[in-house]
C-alpha cells in the first residue's frame, strides 16, 4: 500500500517543475519537470546556444544531466509498473517488489548523475552568467526513492517465497480497473489538471514568469475585476452581449419544436425527408465555414449585392453595403446564424419524439371530432412537451457558455462592443492582451456559476417532474 | 449496405402512419392554405439551407473574370477548374489539409477504441470501485477550468505547439463512453457470460464479441467524432500559436478570410491605397471561396452515410445514465 502511494506521488511530482532534481543552474528553465527533461534534450538545453559557444559550459554536463533524467524517468517507469503489479497474487507481488527494488536504484542513478552534473556546473568560468542552484530536488527525490528502495526490500523480505510453478495471476477487479488507469490518467491529465491553473488567479503573473511567494497577491484580482473602472465597465458590456444573446436563444427554444410538428403536417413522406436531409448539412460545417458562407453571401462583392445590382434594385453609382460590417442589429444577426445552423438538427429529436406518439391519441381525437389544429395543440405539443422542458433547462444552464468560436469569427472592428460574449473576453484578455490572472478570475466566475446553474437547473427538474436532466 | 429487418420494419410502420394521418383531415379551405405555406416555408428554408454552398460552387468552376464582375449567380458560366488546380500555388494549405485528415483518422480511431474500451469496462460490476471511476469519468462533461487554466494546463504539459495536442486530449470522450456503455449493456449478458466458461478473457471477448456486435454505435460515435475532428478550430487557435506548420486547414481558411475582411474594412474608409487593396482582396475572392470548398467538400462526402446513424445517435443520447 505504502509502495503504491509513494510510487503515485513520485509520478506526479515528476511532472511538475517544483523540485525538478534537474534544476541545477540558471541555465535550466524553471518551467520544465524532470518528464520534460527527459524527454526532450532540446528544451532542456534550450538557453545554453550562447553558454556552449562560449565555452562557460561545457556540453557534457548536461548531456550527463540528460542522460541523468533519462534514467530517473526510467526508474520511476519501473517503479509504477512494480506498484500496478502489487495487486496481483504472490507471484506478482514478488515480481512486482522487485520492480521497485530495481526502479528505485535506477531512481538514485539517475538523481546521482543530475548531482554530478550539478558539481561539474560549478566548474565553470563564467559562475556569473550559469547562475548554479542547489538542486534540492535531488535530495527531495532521492530521499523518497530510498525509503521506496528500503520499504521494498523490507516487505520483500517479509513475503514466503513464491514457488515457481504458480501462475501469475490477478483477481479480476484489479484486472479491470488496471485496464480502466491509462484512461483515468488521461481524462485526470486534461480534464482534472486544468483545474489546478485556477492558483495563477492568486499571483501577480505575467506570460513567461514564474509563480513565487513574491509575486502572491491574493484576492487583489478579484477586486480589481470589480474596482478598476475600465474593467468593470468591459464586464457589464459582455455580460449584456452574453445575456442578451442568450436570452434570445431561450427564448426561441420553441422553434425547433415548431418546425418539427410542422414538418410533420406536411402530407408527402419525400418532401419531409428531403427537408430533414438539407436542414442538418449547416449544422455539420464549422464556425469558420459559416463565416466563409456569411462572406460569399453578404459581403460587399457578395450574392446579395450583386445580385441586387443587376436587377436594378441598386443605383449604378451606389456603394454595396458590407452586411457583415457595421454593428446594428448584432445580437439578432447572430441569433440568426446559430438558429440557420442548428435549427434543423434541434428538431430530428421532436421528429423522433412525434412518431413516438401514441397513434389512438390522435384516432379517438378525430372521433371526437377534432380539427388538425386542435390535434397540433392538445396532442402533439403536450407530447413534445417533457423534451422541451429538459432541452430549456440545459439552454437555461449553458446561458453563460455561448461558445467562442462563432463571435470571434464574426467579430470586426466595427461590431466589437455589441459581440463581445464571455467566451470572447476571456479569450481577447488571456491570449490577446496578456492578463493571464483576471482572465483567470473571469474563467472562474463562470465556471462556478454554470456549475450552479446546472444543478439548480436539476433540482428543478427534480422537483417538476421527479427525472433529472444530468 | 443492407437495410436490417428492423429497419424495413421501422419504415413501412411510418408509411403507414403518414398514409393514415392524411386520410384523418377533411381538406378545408383553411387546411390548403395551411398546407401551401407549410409548404413554401420548408421550400425556402431548404433552399436557404443548400444555395450558399451551391452558391460558392458555382463561383469557384466558373470563369473568373466572370465572377469578379459578379456575374455568375445562378448557374456556372466557362466551366473550369483552374481554381482548385492553382490552389497547390497557395503556399502551406497542403500541410494544413495533411494535419486536418491525418488528426481526423488518427484522433477518431483512437477515439472510438477508447470509447468502446472504456465503455465495456465500466459495464463490468466487479472492477474495483466500479461505480467512482465511472462518475470520476461522467462529471468531467459538467465542469470546465476554463479556457486560459487549461492553456496554461497543455503549457505545463509541454503539449503547446505539439502534434499530440490534437490527440491526446480527444481520446477520452464522457459522453461517447455513455453512448456505448448503454449499447453495450443491451447486449444479452448470456453471449458474453458463455465466452467466459469457454476460458476467454476480458481482451479476448472485448475484441471478439464486444467490438463486432457494437459497431453500430461505434459507426455513430465515429462520424461525429471525425466531423468534430475536422471541424475543429480552437485548439489550433490556442495551442499552435508559435508553430504555423500544425494549423489545421481551418485555422487557415479563418486567417485567410480574414485578410478579406480586414481588406473590406479598410475600403470603407476610402483612400487610394485601400482601392489597391481591394482590387487584390477581388483576385484572391475565388481562391477564398476555392479553399472554402475544399474544406465542405469531405463534409458533403460523408454526409450521405452520416444521415443513417446521427438519427440514432441523437436518440441514444437521451437516455443517459
Amino acid at each position: 500500500m505504502v509502495q503504491r502511494v509513494i510510487t503515485v506521488y513520485v509520478i506526479i511530482m515528476a511532472f511538475f517543475p517544483i523540485a525538478n532534481p534537474a534544476k541545477i543552474c540558471g541555465l535550466v528553465s524553471s518551467k520544465i519537470s524532470l518528464f520534460t527533461a527527459a524527454i526532450s534534450y532540446s528544451t532542456l538545453t534550450e538557453s545554453c546556444n550562447r553558454p556552449f559557444r562560449m565555452g562557460w559550459v561545457d556540453e557534457s554536463t548536461f548531456i550527463v544531466l540528460y542522460i541523468g533524467s533519462i534514467i530517473a524517468i526510467l526508474g520511476i517507469v519501473i517503479t509504477a509498473a512494480g506498484a500496478c503489479m502489487s495487486a496481483g497474487n504472490l507471484r506478482f507481488q514478488k515480481l512486482g517488489l522487485k520492480c521497485s527494488i530495481i526502479g528505485a536504484i535506477a531512481e538514485i542513478i539517475g538523481y546521482v548523475l543530475c548531482y554530478v552534473a550539478y558539481i561539474m556546473v560549478q566548474d565553470s568560468a563564467r559562475l556569473n552568467k550559469v547562475n548554479p542552484e542547489m538542486p534540492l530536488g535531488v535530495f527531495s527525490f532521492g530521499v523518497i526513492a530510498l525509503v521506496l528502495l528500503i520499504l521494498s526490500v523490507y516487505i520483500n523480505a517479509g513475503l514466503p517465497k513464491a514457488n515457481k510453478d504458480m501462475p501469475y495471476e490477478m483477481e479480476s477487479k484489479y484486472k479491470l480497473f488496471l485496464m480502466f488507469l491509462p484512461f483515468a490518467i488521461l481524462a485526470f491529465m486534461f480534464c482534472y489538471l486544468p483545474l489546478y491553473g485556477w492558483r495563477y488567479a492568486f499571483f501577480d503573473y505575467q506570460s513567461g514568469g514564474t509563480l513565487s511567494m513574491n509575486n502572491f497577491v491574493g484576492f487583489k484580482w478579484f477586486t480589481y475585476l470589480f474596482q478598476n473602472v475600465a474593467t468593470r465597465a468591459d464586464l457589464l458590456n459582455v455580460m449584456k452581449n452574453t445575456l442578451g444573446i442568450s436570452g434570445l436563444n431561450v427564448l426561441t427554444q420553441w422553434l425547433p419544436m415548431v418546425f418539427a410538428v410542422f414538418l410533420c403536417e406536411v402530407g408527402s413522406m419525400r418532401f419531409c425527408r428531403f427537408v430533414q436531409a438539407f436542414t442538418t448539412i449547416p449544422n455539420f460545417i464549422s464556425w469558420v465555414l459559416v463565416y466563409a458562407v456569411a462572406l460569399s453571401i453578404f459581403a460587399t462583392d457578395g450574392f446579395v449585392n450583386t445580385f441586387a445590382q443587376q436587377m436594378g434594385l441598386l443605383a449604378e453609382d451606389a456603394k454595396a453595403t458590407n452586411y457583415l460590417g457595421g454593428n446594428s442589429h448584432i445580437w439578432i444577426k447572430m441569433w440568426g446564424w446559430g438558429t440557420w445552423k442548428g435549427v434543423g438538427w434541434s428538431a430530428i429529436i421532436y421528429i423522433a419524439g412525434i412518431s413516438g406518439i401514441d397513434q389512438s391519441l390522435y384516432e379517438a381525437a378525430t372521433v371526437d371530432g377534432a380539427g388538425r389544429f386542435q390535434k397540433m395543440w392538445h396532442i402533439t405539443v403536450p407530447g413534445l412537451l417533457p423534451t422541451f422542458f429538459v432541452l430549456l433547462l440545459m439552454a437555461i444552464a449553458g446561458i453563460l457558455s455561448n461558445g467562442l468560436d462563432q463571435y470571434l469569427v464574426f467579430e470586426n472592428a466595427e461590431n466589437r462592443s455589441s459581440i463581445r460574449v464571455l467566451d470572447l473576453y476571456v479569450y481577447r484578455l488571456g491570449i490577446g492582451s496578456g492578463s493571464i490572472p483576471l482572465s483567470t478570475v473571469v474563467g472562474m466566475f463562470k465556471s462556478v456559476i454554470s456549475v450552479i446553474l446546472l444543478f439548480g437547473a436539476n433540482a428543478i427538474s427534480k422537483a417538476l417532474r421527479g427525472e433529472s436532466i444530468v | 449496405m443492407a437495410k436490417t429487418v428492423q429497419e424495413k420494419l421501422d419504415e413501412k410502420k411510418e408509411k403507414e402512419y403518414y398514409k393514415k394521418h392524411k386520410k384523418m383531415y377533411r381538406t378545408t379551405p383553411a387546411d390548403t392554405v395551411f398546407n401551401v405555406l407549410n409548404y413554401l416555408f420548408f421550400t425556402i428554408f431548404t433552399l436557404s439551407c443548400i444555395f450558399p454552398f451551391y452558391y460558392l460552387f458555382i463561383n469557384t468552376v466558373s470563369d473568373n473574370e466572370l465572377v469578379r464582375k459578379g456575374m455568375v449567380n445562378f448557374y456556372p458560366k466557362g466551366f473550369n477548374i483552374d481554381n482548385y488546380l492553382a490552389l497547390r500555388e497557395v503556399g502551406d494549405l497542403g500541410t494544413a489539409f495533411l494535419v486536418s485528415l491525418s488528426r481526423t483518422i488518427i484522433g477518431t480511431l483512437l477515439m472510438v477504441l477508447a470509447s468502446a474500451f472504456v465503455g465495456y469496462l465500466v459495464t463490468k460490476q466487479e472492477m474495483w470501485h466500479r461505480s467512482f471511476w465511472y462518475r470520476f469519468l461522467v462529471i468531467t462533461m459538467y465542469f470546465n477550468a476554463g479556457l486560459i487554466p487549461t492553456y496554461l494546463n497543455m503549457d505545463l504539459l509541454g503539449l503547446t505547439g505539439n502534434y499530440l495536442v490534437y490527440i491526446l486530449p480527444g481520446i477520452v470522450a464522457p459522453y461517447n463512453i455513455i453512448l456505448v456503455k448503454t449499447y453495450i449493456e443491451s447486449i444479452p449478458a448470456e453471449l458474453e457470460e458463455s465466452a467466459f466458461i469457454d476460458g476467454a478473457s476480458y481482451m479476448v471477448v472485448f475484441r471478439k464479441l464486444i467490438l463486432p456486435l457494437s459497431k453500430p454505435i461505434l459507426a455513430t460515435v465515429a462520424i461525429f467524432g471525425a466531423v468534430g475532428h475536422w471541424n475543429s478550430f480552437q485548439d489550433s487557435l490556442l495551442y499552435m500559436q508559435g508553430n504555423e506548420t500544425m494549423f489545421t486547414l481551418q485555422h487557415r481558411l479563418y486567417n485567410y478570410l480574414n485578410t478579406a475582411s480586414n481588406l473590406g474594412t479598410l475600403m470603407n474608409q476610402g483612400g487610394t491605397q485601400a482601392m489597391d487593396a481591394l482590387e487584390q482582396a477581388l483576385n484572391s475572392k475565388v481562391i477564398k471561396y476555392t479553399i472554402s470548398m475544399v474544406t465542405i467538400i469531405p463534409i458533403f462526402c460523408v454526409y450521405p452515410f452520416m444521415q443513417r446513424y446521427f438519427e440514432k445517435g441523437i436518440m441514444l443520447g437521451a437516455v443517459k445514465g
